[in-house]
């Protein structure tokens, strides 16, 4: 079931969400509609707190447009390790339409999550995966790419939004 | 009757020539109608069929605050222009979040068939003119950006590909 995208400046957006623990049948419902609801965005990535429930959870599918899809589901998901590398990449939120924000992020991370189906996975993410696992992270932290800009710059693309 | 979803670019039938239609119908109408509510709803000054995935030489413009003042227009065709231009921000809801400033003539003569079937001769100007020639190119398969360089069109869609993305 696709679910209704909630939009900056909803309170959601800005509260720390809380860790899911074990994975229920509910939590594995919620990834599943989350997936509709960034694919019909479409996006490549969405986290809970964008379809209005503060829980720790996010879906990703950084190629799904450009290749075949690989989905993934990230629950109560922890950066071990950043690269000290970093690069600015123009970035879109779907709660934010509209806005392209240069946002400077470690180009390298290594992130640990349980899957739905509780399993403990470790990846090493790289490239366009590595800026949108840490853009949902940031929204599951309450954090939307408006809070990661100096505030010149923040001024401006509000005005943009807001128009 | 109810707003309808816009195609979303870069859909091939937003670069495809619409089908003039035959005669206004009731049909017709009805999509007319639907195409003022779906306008009213984004709200828009404008909107061509091809927009909503219907592949007929149809379109509606109005560019008043307080609506209810749609011209309705089959098979237009544009008969002469100003050579006076005008520039306005233009945008589309097939890319949104996309916006360019359009230069085109300020004033337009266009001959198209209205709801009652009548062939009638308008002149447009202000707004007015820049829909309604937004809306023919719609119906011609040229989206508002064709108009730019190919420096402009290309910052755009680089623009459209990150938006894309979105996260």
């Amino acid at each position: 079931m696709i679910r209704p995208i909630v939009l900056w400046p909803d309170p959601v957006l800005s509260k720390v969400a809380d860790p899911v623990g074990p994975v229920t049948d509910e939590i594995r419902n919620l990834a599943q509609d989350m997936l509709e609801t960034m694919y019909d965005a479409p996006g490549r990535g969405l986290a809970a707190p964008q379809v209005g429930v503060s829980k720790r959870l996010f879906v990703m599918d950084t190629a799904w447009k450009d290749g075949p899809a690989h989905p993934r589901i990230v629950i109560d998901p922890v950066i071990l390790e950043r690269s000290d590398a970093e690069e600015t990449m123009e970035e879109g939120c779907l709660s934010i339409p509209g806005v392209l924000a240069p946002i400077s992020r470690p180009t390298e991370i290594t992130l640990q999550w349980q899957d739905e189906t509780g399993a403990i996975l470790t990846e090493r993410l790289t490239g366009f995966d590595a800026v949108c696992a840490q853009h949902e992270l940031d929204h599951l932290d309450g954090i939307v790419t408006f809070d990661r800009l100096p505030d010149d710059v923040r001024a401006d693309l509000e005005k943009v939004y807001s128009a | 009757m109810s707003p309808r979803p816009f195609l979303r670019w870069p859909d091939k039938r937003l670069s495809q020539r619409a089908e003039p239609i035959s005669a206004v119908t009731d049909e017709t109408r009805a999509l007319w109608d639907d195409m003022i509510e779906t306008m009213d709803a984004m709200p828009g000054y404008g909107l061509a069929a091809p927009q909503i995935g219907e592949m007929v030489q149809l379109a509606v413009v109005d560019v008043t605050e307080e609506r209810g003042k749609a011209i309705c227009l089959a098979n237009p065709e544009i008969l002469s222009q100003s050579d006076e231009t005008s520039d306005f921000d233009e945008a589309s809801p097939n890319l949104p979040g996309l916006s360019a400033k359009v230069t085109r003539p300020a004033r337009v003569r266009v001959r198209f068939l209205d709801r009652s079937g009548t062939e009638t001769v308008k002149d447009f100007e202000g707004l007015w003119a820049t829909s309604v020639q937004h809306q023919i190119d719609h119906l011609n398969g040229r989206m508002y950006f064709a108009n730019l360089s190919k420096l402009k069109r290309d910052r755009l869609m680089k623009r459209w590909a990150k938006l894309e993305k979105s996260l």
